[in-house]
């Protein structure tokens, strides 16, 4: 396994030279850090030379503090067994990267799901404007600094005659005049 | 001379659909020319809501994503929290994780049978397998106390030990189901309506599988054999000895071909995994969940479903509750590219039991 990370890593270093390596002895996983230009090369230099013809998944997190997205494209070869996390950062502000589903088709479908959820803009990527939102005219709701609740509440109303609703917990105390535990207070409004 | 073109609208309410979608076919006489899958009748923010619940809070939601089988993502949430934080699982929890994830995929093979062959207008092999897939869910009752959401695979081990005799009772429905098995063969597969509305129909060839990501038994029907439990294996599925069907043609009846096999093979490592058990804990217990952190780090882990691979990324920021949890399902691959390039030349007749040979779940497309 060692052998063929090391193999893996050298392949990698010599084609993409600002690509920096971390690796998990214990686990059959290689992180490679990229810059976002290099993501359609070198996951096509991972399927067609590499063997890593499998995309498991593209994962993306919001590092609201930091200003950036991450973007994970995991990858798998059959042959060597080992996930390959090719990763990348995007500034939140301008969030542009390539698409990539001329390499895997089914990329399209997350470039889509990233494209409406966290407002990030995949160049060439052809696809219907809405995919699972309808008429949505608001900020992209998974980003983090998306408030659900203050969305909600901003946008909708609550129904005439179901007050007692809003807030169930201190609605079962007034009934049954049971004092809220200290621990779960801070769920409460 | 060309049919006028004509634009159908199959489901989200409509008895053959598997779920809350629609795919929206263009045919032209009874060919589809074009299918557009649509969603966005389901999505419950599940991943978003784990952004404001701590990890255990968060573990209650894994199994609602999609109904079907609930366990592989309780025990791939629960891996990869247990991956991130370091935390080993007892031996027991393990062979006992690795018999719940069994008979879920036993309990979702049931739902297939009766899926497929009713999409076909096959209803008696409905009725027949739904019934039969009570027993398991009895048994999951006795186990977890729910019959459909379990969360019972949680961090750490499971949630409790097996009931006293257990093992017996599971061995004995086994012995029941192996030989409901053959009555299935003989309504399913010496059918002629069923071979004759499954051979040469919604084909994935093996081109076709690489260019989408096809997972699971769509990706051994195209006679490709690769299994999560053997290629990344989890668990004790390293311990144990089983095979791993594959069969030619990717067409309906080479999945479900496929999928016959597989039962079969669940119920040889349900009774290995009962047969090699050892004693002892049961559970690495966690600390109190309002206060548990997990340290900086992410994992992304893989478990074979009925469906194929479920996937599951978890970041953390080393605080009390996931940065992110996002899931991969088979059906995110399988429910909207490959469906939509599947349907294409297809009869429109054919559309649900493609579906429901592709393993279309809806709710893991919109978590």
């Amino acid at each position: 396994m060692q052998q063929l990370k090391a193999n893996l890593i050298e392949h990698i270093k010599t084609s993409f030279k600002d690509a920096r390596v971390q690796d998990y002895p214990d686990e059959n996983r290689l992180d490679f850090y990229v810059n976002k230009q290099c993501i359609p090369s070198i996951l096509t230099y991972a399927k067609d030379r590499l063997g890593y013809i499998h995309l498991s998944h593209i994962a993306i997190v919001d590092w609201l503090e930091e200003g950036e997205f991450e973007l994970i494209y995991i990858i798998w070869s059959p042959e060597e067994k080992i996930k390959m996390f090719v990763r990348t950062r995007l500034d939140r502000e301008n969030p542009v990267i390539a698409n990539i589903d001329m390499i895997w088709r089914q990329a399209n479908t997350y470039e889509r799901e990233f494209r409406e959820m966290y407002g990030i803009q995949f160049q060439g990527l052809e696809a219907p404007e809405e995919f699972i939102l309808e008429d949505w005219n608001g900020p992209p709701p998974m980003r983090r600094d998306f408030d659900t609740e203050a969305y909600a509440n901003e946008t909708f109303f609550h129904r005439p005659g179901r007050e007692d609703a809003l807030d169930v917990r201190e609605e079962i105390i007034k009934r049954s005049r049971e004092e809220i535990p200290e621990f779960a207070k801070k769920y409460s409004r | 001379m060309r049919e006028k073109a004509t634009t159908l609208y199959f489901g989200p309410q409509h008895p053959g659909i598997t779920g809350n979608m629609m795919v929206r076919v263009k045919v032209e006489g009874d060919t589809i020319v074009k299918a557009t899958t649509e969603v966005g009748y389901l999505h419950r923010a599940f991943e978003k809501l784990q952004e404001k619940r701590n990890w255990l809070q968060s573990f209650t939601m894994m199994c609602r994503f999609c109904v079907p089988e609930t366990d592989p993502m309780e025990e791939s949430y629960s891996r990869a929290v247990e991956a991130i934080e370091g935390r080993e699982v007892p031996e027991r929890a393990k062979y006992i994780r690795v018999m719940v994830l069994e008979l879920a995929r036993l309990a979702s093979f049931m739902l297939w049978y009766g899926g497929q062959n009713g999409s076909l207008g096959l209803y008696t092999m409905g009725q027949w397998s739904v019934g039969d897939r009570n027993y398991i869910l009895d048994l999951f009752e006795e186990l977890t106390g729910g019959r459909v959401y379990h969360m019972y695979i949680w961090p750490g081990g499971v949630r409790r030990d097996l009931p006293k005799g257990f093992e017996q009772k599971v061995l004995k429905t086994l012995d029941y189901l192996e030989n409901r098995l053959n009555d299935y063969d003989d309504l399913m597969f010496d059918n002629a309506i069923f071979k004759k509305r499954t051979q040469g129909v919604g084909i994935v060839d093996k081109g076709k599988a690489i260019e989408h990501g096809v997972v699971g038994a769509v990706l051994r029907g195209c006679g490709i054999k690769s299994d999560i439990r053997i290629d990344d294996p989890y668990e004790v599925y390293d311990k144990l000895d089983f095979e791993v069907p594959t069969a030619e043609g990717g067409d309906i009846w080479a999945r479900a071909l496929v999928r016959r096999q597989e039962a079969r093979q669940s119920i040889r490592i349900i009774r290995q995994a009962i047969a090699d058990m050892p004693g002892g804990s049961f559970y690495n217990k966690i600390p109190n969940p309002q206060k548990w952190t997990i340290p900086k780090g992410d994992a992304y882990v893989r478990t074979e479903s009925v469906r194929g691979e479920i996937g599951m990324y978890i970041a953390s920021d080393g605080g009390t509750m996931p940065r992110r949890v996002h899931l991969r399902g088979a059906a995110y691959v399988h429910g909207i590219t490959l469906l939509e390039d599947v349907l294409m030349g297809e009869n429109i007749a054919d559309i649900s039991a493609i579906m429901n040979s592709l393993g279309t779940c809806p709710p893991e497309i919109e978590r």
